[in-house]
């Protein structure tokens, strides 16, 4: 017997994940009641969806060993990380200072996820694109968005 | 025959106040602003505008939704048409022939003809909902538990079947999406499930952060990493209308697009994406010379985007009719419609008669709009397809943000969804899709609620779901559609119809 060889890595690393998140909401649902099935508790579905996610998970990973399939493929990490962090940037600043900040530094982050980015020309469509937010978010639409907020100064 | 037509005039009567008359317009020419931006679909779109209609009355809120995703929809196919980027699935079929219009300077002709097809489609569309609603909603009064359990776990199966990529994957994303769905407070016993003592997620994960992850930031994220090159037609547009001769070839194609979309939108689980699809099949086989497909035939366009319209409309009926949605849009839906508390199901029509009739009369006139909105625009809209996407999706991402804050006014919310999004767009390098995922978690919470009552029902016998014949045949139908799927043959052909992308 040769070493297993791996047919189809993208179908091994999507089953295994499925069967780590099958095996964490196990866990998860742990303490749930499961109840029985004529009077069902709070445990029971998350239970039986959570084996029947494993039990494709771990399909998944037998026939990636035997058929034929992707490979995984490139997995370019700038895009995604800096599009994350600038929704994360967005979320610390909108209560304070409020949107007049959130705005500019989660477009400006967004920025350094393309290599494309001018970065003059993102400074001012930032301060264009956040000034039309505040006027059709606020000003048009009434919502509660904060628009400046320095804590014993300004609430805007 | 005549409650019909009073129950229309009801729905005009409500369509056509000023106020609803301006929200469906403004609705339509959003919607379409923003579903003509490549690499936002109607789920984004949506999303991203649901905040806008909190301040809405219920009927207002639903009209200018309806108005948004009919908008999405054809800004996708102008999208499709003008720069070959599908807007979503279903306009997928129209950059095939639609783009090669374009290029042999005949864009304006391909853009009106998908216009005036989606006219002819929406209308027939709409007088279909107002038909099937009455009858179907006394069916639906006569399920119990049992029937709509089934009825959904075939929809489910449906949503498998639809889905792009493989079957097993898209059975895994339908079922984590219902174990998301049972994350927070049990409705029966008022526990806690899987929220790890976070309070925010004792009401459940938010619809609008899953969507907006999934579907916004995601999208974005893949779209960085594929070459942005953009193909934007530089020939002339050339006039919009049709000529006489291209009215001709187009009349057969739009009626046939329009039954087979509208058939097939009423399937639970998606089935409005097999519409254009199967259109564009048809057409080219009964074409006296298929091999004018492909290069600028315009029963090609004509055919599938009168089936997606039409199919964009009728899966409005299982949504109307049994509160259940059949895809991610009409998820949102429900979505709106329980923030302005009404509870989508066959009681809507009876309680809510002025909010049923006029959501369904506004659809016609959306349709018009569309009509007398976008022809005038075309000119707009190719300007606004040369901004470029470095500066297109900062401010896609800022938008989304804004738009998810506003839900609920938490920045956790925000937060959650950045994580989603990096799911998301993880998941579609291992192969899955987000599609499936959503539905399942929309109809999570519905499915165990009535599997749990059809358990005390039955005091734990299983069997109550093949004793009562209305939820075995539909259990049935949906295993049937599983093991065709997963068949040899039939798998090569799914294959061959989405290979497409």
């Amino acid at each position: 017997m040769g070493r297993v060889r791996v047919h189809a890595p993208q179908d091994l690393v999507a089953g295994a994940s499925l069967l780590a998140v099958s095996l964490f909401a196990l866990w998860a649902a742990s303490p749930l009641d499961a109840g029985r099935l004529s009077t069902p508790g709070p445990g029971l579905l998350p239970r039986v969806l959570a084996v029947m996610l494993g039990g494709v998970g771990v399909w998944l990973i037998v026939l990636s060993l035997f058929r034929p399939g992707e490979s995984l493929g490139r997995w370019p990490v700038r895009g995604p990380l800096f599009i994350a962090l600038s929704v994360v940037a967005f979320a610390l600043t909108i209560r304070t200072p409020g949107l007049v900040v959130a705005g500019p530094a989660s477009i400006l982050v967004a920025g350094a996820a393309s290599p494309e980015t001018r970065w003059r020309e993102l400074a001012i469509f930032a301060v264009a694109v956040t000034a039309g937010c505040v006027a059709l978010f606020r000003t048009l639409l009434h919502l509660p968005i904060p628009i400046l907020v320095i804590p014993g100064w300004v609430v805007l | 025959m005549s409650t019909l037509v009073s129950n229309l005039e009801l729905g005009f009567s409500v369509a056509f106040t000023f106020h609803n008359l301006g929200l469906c317009f403004l609705g339509c020419l959003v919607g379409t602003l923003i579903g003509v931006l490549p690499g936002i679909g109607p789920i984004a779109t949506i999303t991203m505008l649901l905040p806008v209609t909190f301040g809405l009355p219920p009927v207002g809120a639903l009209i200018m939704l309806a108005g948004i995703y009919y908008g999405a929809q054809y800004g996708g196919s102008t999208t499709a048409i003008l720069v070959n980027i599908p807007g979503e699935v279903t306009s997928v079929v129209t950059t095939i022939d639609g783009h090669q219009m374009a290029k042999q300077g005949r864009a304006g002709a391909a853009l009106g003809i998908a216009a005036l097809g989606s006219f002819f489609a929406g209308c027939v569309a709409t007088l279909m909902i107002a038909g099937l609603a009455v009858p179907l909603t006394r069916v639906a009064l006569l399920f119990g538990p049992s029937e709509y359990a089934a009825l959904m776990t075939a929809g489910l199966a449906f949503a498998v079947v639809l889905a792009r990529g493989s079957i097993l994957k898209s059975i895994a994303m339908v079922l984590l999406g219902l174990l998301l769905s049972t994350v927070g407070q049990d409705l029966e016993t008022g526990v806690d499930r899987m929220t790890f003592g976070v309070a925010s997620l004792s009401d459940g994960i938010d619809f609008a952060v899953l969507a907006m992850g999934l579907f916004g930031f995601a999208e974005v994220m893949r779209n960085l990493t594929v070459d942005q090159a953009r193909d934007v037609v530089h020939a002339k547009i050339g006039r919009l209308l049709p000529s006489k001769a291209e009215l001709r070839q187009s009349a057969g194609p739009v009626v046939r697009g329009t039954l087979l979309g509208a058939i097939l939108g009423i399937l639970p689980g998606n089935g409005a994406v097999l519409g254009p699809f199967a259109s564009y099949a048809l057409e080219k086989k009964i074409a006296r010379d298929p091999r004018r497909f492909g290069r600028g035939a315009i029963e090609g366009v004509a055919g599938p985007e009168s089936a997606n319209n039409a199919g964009a409309q009728t899966s409005f009926i299982p949504l109307l009719t049994l509160g259940i949605p059949p895809n991610a849009v009409m998820a949102l839906m429900v979505g709106a419609m329980t923030i302005h508390g009404i509870v989508p199901g066959p009681l809507v029509m009876t309680r809510n008669p002025g909010l049923f009739w006029g959501v369904i009369a506004s659809m016609w006139l959306g349709n018009l709009m569309l009509l007398v909105i976008n022809l005038p625009l075309i000119g707009a809209w190719v300007r606004l397809l040369k901004v470029p996407y470095r500066l297109m999706y900062p401010a896609i991402v800022i938008v989304c943000c804004v738009g998810i804050y506003s839900v609920n006014n938490l920045p956790e919310d925000v937060l959650l969804t950045a994580v989603v999004a990096l799911f998301g767009y993880a998941a579609t390098k291992v192969g899955f899709e987000s599609a499936p995922l959503l539905l399942g978690f929309v109809l999570g919470r519905l499915l165990e609620e009535n599997l749990r009552r059809a358990m005390a029902i039955s005091r734990g016998d299983l069997a109550i779901f093949i004793h009562r014949p209305v939820s075995a045949w539909l259990l049935f139908t949906g295993l049937v559609v599983l093991v065709v799927a997963v068949l040899p043959s039939i798998r090569t052909r799914r294959e061959q119809v989405f290979v497409e992308e």
